[in-house]
């Protein structure tokens, strides 16, 4: 069961989950082990819409923190997710293949895409940001496309 | 010939939706090509604001929901209006079986839309059949006869 910070703006309820780290641009890394499993935050997963179709890269692909790590096309956009942390890829969530609706319906436990053999986490780690750090930073983004609407 | 029975259409109302366009693209299609005898298409928005002839027609015959987000107002709104929903249906999952047929646009869709509301149309075409006599064959896309528009075609 995770814990969380929660947020409500506009209409909109969006949700941090506290046990695990984030980039900037709406990835989360959680340790597990010696293995990261990285997902796409609740803001990242609202803001894009309803997932269509969910590409990860496949097991085995050698990632520098900041590669492109999935491709995923929503009812709205086609987005490139970079990746939160160097290493290989070990697992792809094979939910994603025929229901990557997942992705929206459960973005911090069964909507994860991949888990990653990190090469170098505690560098990755100084390039990411703690769960109340990400928070806020949601939170402004999360305030200014409001505002777009 | 008319037949007495019709199953009534209600596609998303979501203006400004490129997934909205296709449901309703894909109602059109399906009410005045392809199944214009057995077919009403209903708007959503009569069905909000509580129109009683619009209501009075889904409570009395079968419905097919053509939803474009997981909102599923169209589904809601029958549901609410007292009717029976006999087949709700998300564009979504139907471009997941589509692949090739990438919506795109709002106003005007693109090819792919066009192509996947067409298709979409199609596998609606027999469950409208299914719905109204199980027990014929589908007929093919050949039927001539104008279907009746209530409550507008633009919701």
């Amino acid at each position: 069961m995770h814990e969380f910070l929660e947020t409500t703006v506009d209409k909109f309820i969006f949700r941090v989950a506290t046990d695990r780290y984030y980039s900037s641009d709406g990835l989360w890394a959680k340790v597990e082990g010696n293995h990261v499993r990285i997902g796409m935050t609740d803001f990242l997963q609202q803001r894009s819409g309803d997932v269509a179709f969910a590409e990860v890269k496949p097991i085995g692909t050698q990632l520098s923190f900041g590669d492109e790590v999935s491709v995923i096309e929503t009812i709205k956009v086609d987005i490139s997710l970079y990746s939160p942390v160097s290493g290989t890829v070990l697992e792809v969530n094979p939910a994603l293949d025929g229901s990557p609706e997942v992705i929206n319906q459960d973005p911090y436990g069964e909507g994860w895409l991949a888990v990653i053999a990190a090469s170098d986490w505690e560098k990755d780690l100084n390039q990411l940001l703690d769960a109340q750090a990400y928070f806020t930073l949601m939170r402004g983004q999360a305030e200014e496309e409001t505002q777009k609407l | 010939m008319r037949h007495d029975k019709r199953v009534v259409i209600v596609p998303c109302s979501g203006i400004g939706k490129t997934y909205g366009t296709v449901s309703r693209e894909a109602a059109y299609e399906l009410v005045q090509d392809l199944r214009p005898d057995r077919t009403e298409l209903i708007a959503l928005s009569m069905l909000v604001l509580g129109d009683e002839n619009t209501r009075d027609i889904v409570a009395e015959n079968p419905a097919i929901t053509i939803d474009g987000c997981k909102l599923a107002c169209a589904t809601k709104m029958v549901a609410e209006s007292g009717g029976e929903v006999a087949k709700d249906i998300a564009v979504l999952d139907v471009y997941r079986r589509y692949r090739q047929f990438k919506p795109r646009g709002i106003a005007e869709l693109n090819d792919g839309g066009l192509q996947l509301s067409r298709a979409l149309a199609e596998e609606l075409a027999v469950v409208v059949d299914d719905l109204i006599a199980p027990e014929i064959t589908h007929q093919g896309n050949d039927e001539t006869l104008k279907g009746t528009q209530i409550g507008g075609s633009d919701a």
